[in-house]
């Protein structure tokens, strides 16, 4: 846990595997005798019956021990049963706080990164894909390592049984060991991963097309393009099926030669144990080793199979988490060395020759020179797409901008830097409304403001009627995105989200847009009064009172 | 009620098939041929399984009590273990490409439904989220093909051969199984009707804890703004060691029907071998001093033991897999069931057929469009009420009207992506049912609230599905729509990249492009839905003059709410759920 909750550290599944290795130890003790317990249950017995039958034979069949053996075969039975009982439990216990360690990782990587890289990590899909990944990545152990190691210790009891028949067992059973543990499992996955990286790429492809193409879908049908179009996407489909297919027939073909492994160990085992006898034309036991001992080994090896057969399938799930891994290291970003800068309120705001533009784009304001003071308000106006957000947003740090700013007349880098931020309140166009309570959400101010200063916000705004209107009244659940809200009001309750911070500045964009004169006329009485910032910027289309007391940059 | 009760007879009591389920099993039985295939794989499989105890059996019997076998047995055990494998290999190949067909099959229908549907597929959602269902959501679908619905053969198959086989050779054998195959299905029922439940809660709060992550993540860049990440890494802790407690709860009652699964499959062999060798001691208490069976026969029922357990835990592993897809099914049925329903229009075609006729000899062929009494009932309820109306080549309509009134349902029929409507529409005086819809689409131009973008740069998007123009046509054609301003100053001019992020372009210029877009198109007939309502007044107003200057001799329909009047629009209509009417300009 502590080696993943490291900042800085990168993903991998050696790291995965470490991450918490105590509990994992419990899993992988009880997976380990179970399936041990597995192999024993099948070898024993035959063994028990062989020799029950031999001692017949010989007519001492009255006189042997069956309790122990009988108890053994029981006890393994249960063995067997606990044993895999308690590993998936346990297991699956070790894979959900696996879980939570690597959202904690993803969140950090995530808050280490710049606002303008933030924005483009933020798309639903991408998010989606994220989400999927580690619910990807968390099952390796499990899927993978775990049945690896089973078949392993599986391979290491045999081998002891082996050594205790005829040592000279041991090299077809080391070699048939090394191609079903290690060369089969790794070979396919190896010819499987490069289908199953091809297929991830492809996929997304093919899903950013699919949406490319169906958001013009009228405009290319109605032109009578759209069969061509649509060719591409079924060609894409095509290729992803391709790769699907081969990654198919490394695993089947992978079984199959777990299969021709397992005969030609057998058989190989048996020629070792046994010569042809010319007289009988049958083949003889070689002296010292006694027939009912090798019905045990050749079961116990038939229930080795079984465990080795899953491997293939679990070693081309480990190409699938590996591609899952790169994409989350993607993420992964050195923690940012914080800029120092005094935690004075702000007084001055200072700009020379500043122009915010966006990264991807380059579109932004044109080149200016701005200074606030304390006790000042600006209206920005202009006409669409003159910049005027983006000039704020760069004000605000969230934008990237070339120029230099100087806070309280001392030089200062505004993007990224949060000792900054964390002094000033931004309300962006389309501010965030998280999907908790409308009080979890006005909380996210301020964590301690009363139930009563949250009404006093929301009066601010104008909301507090509608709020009161609700069955649930602040407790009232808000949807994903705040989508059950107008966008009025989404806007409106992130402003009193804003207003209870009490930050001396305050950026706005755009806060009256879609509002009636009433509201607007509420709002701007708020800003003049209760909640008066010393700096207050303004960016808006629409006339207000507090828009006509300020100083008006027009851009 | 009668024909209810008989409906309820015919399908088995107790079960009634979810439209999912017949879902499922109709795409299973477009690949019947390859099933039948893989069965008669596992046919072998079950035969080759039994012709390698018995042999193997006689191996080992021989071995014990002589030191010494036949090798033509052992040689026939491994070429029975090796015809196992094979048959095994034939039949995850055939189940593989069934599942590959049935799936690679049901996303062209999607793609080409969804493609018929045209707009109307944001009823059902967003194209992210279709994607998703087209593409993640059939996917889900290859468990239950290529694993589930074979195993389910398996099942019946295995333990029946095996039954069969071990009938002759030991009455009390036979038993166990029969006795033991019963209760581990009835036990696997059970707990795994009780564990089926768990997983779903389960899967419900595995969505719910991923959807706070993605809230929490997606909204990431106001927490910061907040000062708040802190709080909400807190809150991610807390909420995912919540759940891991919750979970691990249900997960133990949850692998109970795997444990139970277990215990039966390791006590029955247990019990076989401890009765086969006390048999063999001759000490069985009911028949002291004889044994049952020989040892041949023991060692045959003891390799068999393991075998008749296996393919319901396998089954056990894979009903997930099922629970997976039906969830899928769910997800695809609501697409597939959003109809196009050429059907229905086909037959009131005829029946108006008559009306129209004498109708279409009266309307005077200048108009370019005109509705008669056109209507649209969907389920019982207008999407906009019997409307009476004509354009002519070259007017400018201005359609406004409160919202859900049907004025987006109106143009979407004119885009010829609804025939669902009832009463005359004539182009050009003829039927819009019998003119050639390509030729009509291509006189059309498109122009919704949100421009359509391809990923690309801004020629591209330009020239979408037109032939390439000149430079100079391309340059009239940015100076008219005034995209040149903005796009002079672009680093990159008219190669900067449009793409799903957005591309720091504003609401007007997207509008204006694509008004540029619509007169590189040359199409006469434009049709506008609300190309204003996502931009501030003044921008609307600006995109405004931009239209009226842009559009001068062609046709437009531009539905617009009245918070943003077409003043230049030659005619007004106003449609209400009483019908339309027409407003003085």
């Amino acid at each position: 846990m502590k080696r993943l909750s490291n900042k800085t550290a990168k993903l991998s599944l050696k790291r995965l595997l470490l991450a918490n290795p105590w509990s994992f130890v419990i899993p992988i003790l009880l997976g380990v005798s179970a399936s041990l317990a597995g192999v024993a249950l099948l070898g024993i017995s035959g063994w028990f019956i062989s020799a029950t039958g031999l001692a017949t034979a010989f007519g001492v069949g009255v006189f042997f021990n069956y309790l122990t053996p009988g108890a053994i075969i029981r006890f393994m039975a249960i063995v067997r049963t606990a044993g895999r009982y308690g590993e998936q439990v346990s297991a699956h216990n070790h894979l959900l706080s696996l879980l939570r360690t690597l959202r904690l990782w993803v969140w950090d990587q995530r808050v280490a990164k710049d606002a303008a890289n933030l924005h483009e990590q933020s798309r639903g899909d991408l998010l989606q894909r994220l989400v999927s990944d580690l619910d990807q990545i968390i099952r390796w152990p499990l899927v993978v390592f775990l049945p690896w190691l089973y078949a392993l210790v599986a391979y290491l009891a045999v081998a002891i049984l082996a050594y205790v028949i005829l040592p000279d067992l041991l090299w077809p059973l080391a070699i048939a060991g090394t191609f079903h543990v290690l060369v089969v499992p790794f070979v396919c996955g190896r010819i499987a991963s490069h289908s199953v990286h091809v297929g991830q790429i492809l996929g997304v492809h093919r899903r950013s097309r699919f949406v490319s193409l169906f958001s013009a879908l009228i405009t290319l049908t109605i032109r009578g393009h759209w069969k061509d179009y649509s060719q591409r996407l079924a060609q894409l489909d095509e290729k992803q099926r391709h790769t699907e297919m081969r990654i198919q027939q490394a695993v089947t073909l992978g079984r199959l030669l777990a299969y021709a492994v397992t005969i030609l160990l057998l058989m190989s085992s048996i020629l070792l144990l046994a010569s042809t006898d010319p007289l009988s034309g049958r083949w003889v036991l070689i002296s010292n080793v006694q027939g009912t001992w090798v019905v045990g080994y050749i079961l116990s090896l038939l229930a080795v199979n079984e465990l080795v057969l899953p491997l293939v399938q679990s070693f081309v799930a480990q190409g699938q988490s590996q591609v899952g891994l790169r994409r989350l290291n993607q993420l992964h970003h050195d923690a940012l060395p914080q800029k120092v800068s005094s935690t004075d309120a702000i007084q001055r705001i200072e700009c020379k020759e500043w122009r915010g533009f966006h990264g991807s784009s380059g579109m932004g304001n044109k080149v200016l020179d701005l200074t606030v003071e304390s006790g000042e308000q600006v209206w920005v106006r202009g006409a669409s797409g003159s910049g005027k957000s983006t000039l704020l947003a760069s004000l605000a740090g969230d934008c990237l901008s070339s120029g230099n700013a100087f806070i309280n007349n001392e030089p200062c880098e505004l993007y990224n830097n949060l000792m900054y931020q964390t002094r000033l309140s931004y309300l962006p166009q389309s501010p965030y409304i998280f999907q908790q309570s409308i009080a979890a959400n006005l909380l996210l101010g301020n964590p301690e403001a009363s139930d009563e200063t949250l009404w006093a916000a929301l009066r601010a705004v104008a909301l507090a009627d509608w709020v009161k209107s609700l069955p649930n009244g602040l407790t009232t659940l808000l949807s994903f995105q705040g989508r059950n809200l107008s966008g009025g009001q989404r806007k409106r309750l992130a402003l009193a989200r804003l207003l209870l911070r009490k930050s001396p500045v305050l950026l706005l964009d755009e806060p009256f847009d879609g509002l009636d004169k009433a509201t607007i006329e509420t709002i701007c009485h708020s800003l003049q009064n209760d909640y008066k910032p010393d700096i207050l910027i303004l960016v808006s289309h629409v006339g207000s009172r507090i828009g006509d007391s300020s100083r008006v940059i027009e851009l | 009620m009668s024909t209810m009760k008989r409906a309820k007879k015919t399908t088995r009591p107790g079960r009634v098939k979810t439209p999912e389920v017949a879902f499922l099993e109709k795409l299973a039985g477009q690949q019947s041929t390859k099933y039948r295939l893989a069965k008669g794989f596992g046919v072998l499989f079950a035969i080759a399984l039994v012709l390698q105890a018995w042999a193997l059996a006689n191996v080992f019997s021989d071995m014990a009590l002589h030191q010494s076998f036949s090798m033509s047995f052992l040689v026939l055990g491994l070429f029975a273990l090796l015809v196992r494998a094979l048959a095994n290999f034939g039949r995850e190949r055939v189940c593989a490409s069934a599942s590959r067909d049935i799936r690679y099959g049901l996303r062209r229908i999607l793609l080409s439904h969804l493609t018929e549907l045209g707009p109307a597929r944001l009823r059902i959602e967003e194209d992210a989220a279709l994607s998703t269902r087209v593409y993640e959501q059939v996917d889900a679908l290859d468990d239950f093909y290529s694993r589930y619905k074979p195993q389910v053969f398996m099942v019946m198959l295995i333990p029946c051969v095996i039954l069969l086989s071990v009938l002759p050779i030991s009455r009390i054998a036979f038993f166990v199984f029969m006795l033991t195959a019963p209760l581990v299905i009835v036990f696997m029922i059970f707990v795994g009707h009780k564990a089926a439940q768990a997983n779903r809660r389960q899967f419900g709060v595995l969505a719910m804890l991923s959807n706070q992550f993605m809230d929490l993540s997606q909204g990431l860049a106001e927490l910061k703004r907040l000062n708040q990440t802190d709080q909400a890494r807190v809150r991610l802790s807390e909420s995912a060691t919540n759940y891991q407690k919750t979970t691990m709860s249900v997960l133990i009652l949850a692998f109970l029907s795997t444990a139970t699964l277990e215990l039966f499959a390791s006590l029955s062999i247990a019990m076989i071998a401890l009765y086969l060798g006390l048999g063999l001691l001759e000490l069985l208490p009911w028949q002291v001093g004889s044994s049952p069976v020989t040892l041949t026969q023991a060692m045959f029922l003891l390799l068999l033991a393991p075998e008749f357990y296996l393919p319901l835990r396998q089954l056990g592993n894979d009903y997930h897999a099922k629970q997976k897809a039906e969830a899928a099914a769910t997800d695809l049925l609501e697409i597939l069931n959003v109809s196009v329903n050429q059907g229905v229009a086909k037959t009131t075609k005829t029946t108006d057929a008559a009306d129209t006729v004498p109708s279409s000899q009266k309307v005077d062929t200048k108009d370019l469009l005109r509705f008669q009494k056109l209507s649209w009932l969907d389920a019982g309820r207008y999407r906009f009420a019997p409307i009476t109306a004509s354009i002519q080549a070259g007017d400018r309509v201005w359609l406004s009207g409160e919202s859900g009134v049907g004025k987006s349902s109106l143009l979407h029929l004119l885009l010829g992506f609804e025939e669902k409507y009832q009463g005359d529409f004539l182009v050009n005086g003829q039927p819009f049912r019998s003119i050639n819809l390509s030729a009509w689409r291509s006189t059309l131009a498109w122009l919704p609230q949100t421009p359509e973008w391809v990923n690309g740069s801004i020629r591209r998007n330009l020239l979408l599905g037109i032939d390439t123009p000149s430079d100079v046509a391309l340059r009239a054609a940015l100076v008219q729509s005034q995209c040149d301003e903005f796009i002079d100053v672009l680093p990159a001019g008219l190669e900067t990249k449009l793409t799903e992020l957005g591309s720091g372009l504003s609401g007007g210029q997207m509008q204006r492009l694509s008004i540029a877009r619509a007169l590189l198109s040359k199409a006469d007939v434009w049709l506008l839905d609300e190309p204003c309502s996502g931009l501030d007044k003044e921008t609307a107003q600006a995109v405004l003059v931009t239209l009226e200057r842009a559009s001068k001799g062609k046709t437009l329909l531009i539905v617009s709410h009245d918070t943003h009047p077409i003043a230049w629009a030659n005619r007004h209509w106003v449609l209400t759920s009483g019908g339309l009417h027409e407003a003085t300009v």
